[in-house]
């Protein structure tokens, strides 16, 4: 604190005007603007826009033109906008599902040839169990996401297809293109029969009661000599794979035969579910049924519908596996098998197409590729099935919405802390506000003071005492431009009580006729006396606000 | 066929509803009290069993602490499956699903660990009760039949009376009535979890010992029981102590009648059969209500 200020009125002889006044350093009030401009909200390390690439120059209308033959709907969702900064034309990609899906078919298709040659065959042999299991899974799925029905029978289904169908073949030598209609027809029965009670039981009963089902399709086919209790499956069965080609082109036939099954059965899945018995069914979800059907939904119809439409296709990849495989093994029944299907779909999210074909992808692979683990790779995918179960609501395609709402529950706990009391409003104070000025008033005033309160210092106090009147030094000068500018009401005043030599410090009212009211007993024996106690009292408050 | 027969078999069907009996009332304990659909029950009842094998290979001939092993390897399963599948997700979206799903994974973990650990060999238990025999005219009740019935009942007649009278009974009979109105008057949902979850777990733990007087151990081996126990829970009624005696009395009745009459391949059918008529009478089971039996 050792610095002067030289008043300049000095040198013209002013009363009372002393060359050099001691005085504080200078303080910018750049630095308090400064600190209370800046954000003191706490950043989230992650961002809080979606991000959205802008493809340049137009084209929007094109896309918006190309569609589905016979449908309205477009292969790609482009949306065409002018930069509002730029001016520059700019196409954003809404939805880019369909460019992921188009990646994943390519990916699929030119699979086999891109393998490494050393585990090709293994890998090629996966692939094809992958695409089976896959449009297995997508049957699945349209029953437990799309209809909301718990069967875990779905693979009693498909064997029960399969075995029939292989046991046809067998004894009255069916051709194998007739398997898949006759697998339809078997599964046609199947779900009818299994159909009856979902119609009275809901939810964990039904799944119960599947599991049980499967349980003794199992049985049933291990303890019948028909279906080759003693040879571990019915095998035999005629299939669609010529057995005059090379071992190389089977498997490669095998392998686009499994995907050309995938792709019907996701053809079928987006039918269900994307046409109006889906969106029957979305309307319907589990505890809304009521209201759904308070609008006049059949909403049982339509579940009923999907599972029995589900059943003729998984029928019909019944009797697929068994033209594959040349028939069908026991272990199409077992518990690890429905475990293992759960697990797929619910690695990948239940309700999605791409859920299911992902978590497909993801067990499939880790139970073929890593064969040589034995029972570990199991306790693998099982640790990977409890972990998506504890820490994700709804599987690996569930993770985007459920990071959105961790991000904005986080978002809205920051907003409701940020709240700075002293001048500034509360948000829910500035909301209920008239003049919206006031608030801005006052966030400027509570700067002005946290400026002024680092002014006030024992020179500056010294300062004025000297000399309550004249020109001071610069901070000085700013203290005393706030105190003067303040409003009416409770501002400070001096009362002759006697002239010259008894002063009192009152508060005006503000209000006309109200008389001023005293503040202090204390009588000043001059006006400068009574300058400065006003002063004091003004620091006081200020240090105090 | 003559009447020993008969008689043998209506003797094994008893034997085998005492514990199904109790299996299924293990699973409709747990499902109406915490909510979870335990699928991992099967793997708790192999688990025990082999906690049993451990506990006979160091004391070879002391019933009692078998047994004793059983029950604790059993309710330390339960223990262990709350703690997996009931504490970290009861209060999260989709908890049904995601519980059954959880449990369904533990099963698929730790059936495959017995079977890394223990290999796939079946293990067998020694005789508990002994090897002595009654005989009732024609009828022949061997000591581990009438130990298999007797401690079962037992048991269960127990876990019945420690419900209605215990402070701690009174916590999970009022958790089974509405838990969040149970939560409301300060009983603690984990705390209560881990009760009932031991408890249940005991009881498949004494199941896996008694049964495996008949069958043997083995990891997958408590697949086939739990299924049993499924099913005769939801024909009695999920959440239904009595329903589960009766429907495990009438499945034991089919169980045998079948036997004798068609033949055992037949069993599982007629089982399911009846199961999915006396469902489509009574939706929630014998003694369920046709209501929600539980929110939430």
């Amino acid at each position: 604190m050792g610095n002067i200020w030289r008043n300049p009125l000095f040198n013209w002889g002013v009363d009372r005007a002393a060359e050099v006044v001691p005085t504080i350093p200078y303080l910018p009030p750049q630095d308090s603007w400064d600190r209370t401009k800046e954000s003191k909200v706490k950043m989230l390390p992650v961002g809080r826009l979606r991000y959205y690439y802008k493809w340049p120059g137009h084209g929007a209308r094109i896309w918006a033109k190309l569609r589905y033959f016979g449908t309205r709907r477009r292969l790609l969702y482009v949306r065409g906008e002018y930069n509002p900064k730029t001016l520059r034309r700019e196409k954003t990609i809404v939805d880019k599902r369909p460019i992921w899906w188009l990646m994943g078919f390519l990916f699929l298709f030119v699979f086999p040839f891109i393998l490494p040659t050393q585990f090709g065959g293994s890998l090629l042999a996966a692939g094809t169990i992958f695409g089976i299991y896959a449009a297995i899974n997508l049957c699945w799925m349209l029953i437990i996401g799309t209809a909301g029905i718990y069967s875990l029978a779905s693979y009693a289904v498909v064997g029960t297809a399969a075995f029939g169908t292989a046991w046809l073949s067998i004894n009255f030598g069916l051709p194998w293109y007739v398997l898949p209609l006759i697998g339809s027809l078997v599964g046609l029965v199947f779900g009818m029969v299994i159909a009856i009670p979902a119609t009275r039981l809901d939810g964990f009963y039904y799944a119960l009661l599947t599991i049980g089902l499967n349980e003794l399709c199992r049985v049933y086919t291990l303890q019948s000599k028909q279906f080759g209790s003693a040879s571990g499956g019915l095998y035999g069965a005629d299939t669609y794979i010529p057995q005059s080609w090379s071992s190389d082109s089977q498997s490669l036939l095998a392998y686009y035969a499994a995907l050309a099954l995938m792709l019907s059965a996701l053809f079928l899945y987006r039918m269900v579910n994307g046409t109006r018995l889906g969106r029957i069914l979305r309307m319907a979800p589990e505890k809304r049924e009521a209201f759904a059907e308070a609008t006049g939904v059949d909403f049982r119809r339509a579940r009923i519908t999907v599972f029995v439409i589900s059943s003729v296709a998984l029928g019909f990849i019944g009797g697929f596996y068994a033209a594959h495989f040349r028939g069908a093994s026991f272990s199409i029944f077992s518990f690890d098998t429905v475990l293992l299907g759960l697990g797929m779909l619910v690695i990948g999210g239940i309700g999605r197409s791409e859920g299911a074909i992902v978590g497909t992808a993801i067990v499939v692979l880790l139970d073929k590729v890593l064969m040589s683990w034995g029972p570990w790779r199991l306790i693998l995918i099982g640790l990977i099935m409890l972990s998506v179960v504890l820490f994700m609501s709804n599987g690996l395609f569930g993770i985007k919405k459920q990071f959105r709402a961790w991000r904005n529950k986080k978002k809205s706990e920051r907003r409701s802390t940020r709240s700075e009391k002293g001048g500034e409003m509360l948000p829910e104070e500035a909301t209920e506000t008239r003049d919206k000025d006031l608030i801005y008033w006052r966030r400027y005033d509570k700067m002005q003071r946290d400026y002024l309160k680092k002014l006030v210092s024992p020179e500056i106090i010294d300062e004025h005492e000297r000399c309550p009147l004249g020109q001071h030094s610069e901070p000085l000068e700013r203290l005393l431009l706030y105190f003067r500018r303040a409003p009416q009401d409770d501002k400070y005043a001096i009362v002759v009580v006697d002239p010259f030599k008894a002063y009192r410090i009152v508060a005006l009212s503000g209000v006309r006729g109200v008389a001023p009211r005293t503040v202090e007993e204390r009588i000043y024996p001059s006006q400068e006396a009574a300058y400065h106690g006003v002063f004091m009292r003004r620091v006081q408050d200020l240090m105090e606000s | 066929m003559s009447i020993a027969d008969i008689g043998f078999i209506l003797t094994n069907a008893v034997v085998l509803t005492c514990i199904y009996g109790m299996l299924a009332i293990g699973i409709s304990i747990t499902w109406s009290s915490v909510g979870l659909i335990n699928l991992s029950y099967g793997f708790i009842f192999a688990a025990a069993g082999y906690g049993a094998w451990w506990a006979s290979n160091i004391f070879p001939h002391n019933g009692a602490i078998v047994m004793i092993a059983g029950i604790l390897v059993g309710a330390l399963g339960g223990v262990l499956v709350c703690a997996l599948a009931f504490i970290p997700i009861h209060d999260k979206p989709n908890f049904p699903v995601r519980g059954m799903i959880a449990t369904l994974a533990i099963s698929l973990i730790g059936s495959q660990a017995l079977m890394a650990g223990f290999g796939p060999l079946s293990k067998s238990l020694p005789e508990i009760f002994g090897s002595g025999t009654i005989d009732f005219g024609d009828m022949v009740l061997t000591a581990d039949k009438i130990g298999n019935v007797l401690t079962s009942i037992g048991f269960v007649a127990l876990v019945v009376t420690w419900m209605r009278s215990s402070r701690r009974g009174l916590e999970i009979r009022a958790m089974m009535m509405n838990p969040h109105a149970a939560a409301i008057v300060g009983i603690g949902v984990r705390r209560t979890g881990f009760y009932v979850m031991a408890i249940t777990g005991g009881m498949a733990g004494l199941a896996a010992v008694l049964l495996s007087q008949t069958y043997y151990i083995s990891p997958f081996g408590g697949l086939a029981p739990m299924i049993k126990g499924v099913s005769i829970a939801l024909c009695g009624g999920l959440g239904s102590v009595q329903g589960a005696i009766i429907a495990a009395i009438i499945l034991g009745l089919n169980e045998a009648i079948t036997g004798v009459v068609l033949g055992g391949q037949y069993v599982l059918i007629t089982q399911f059969l009846l199961i999915i008529l006396i469902l489509l009478i009574r939706p929630r089971g014998i003694a369920g209500i046709v209501d929600r039996a539980r929110e939430a």
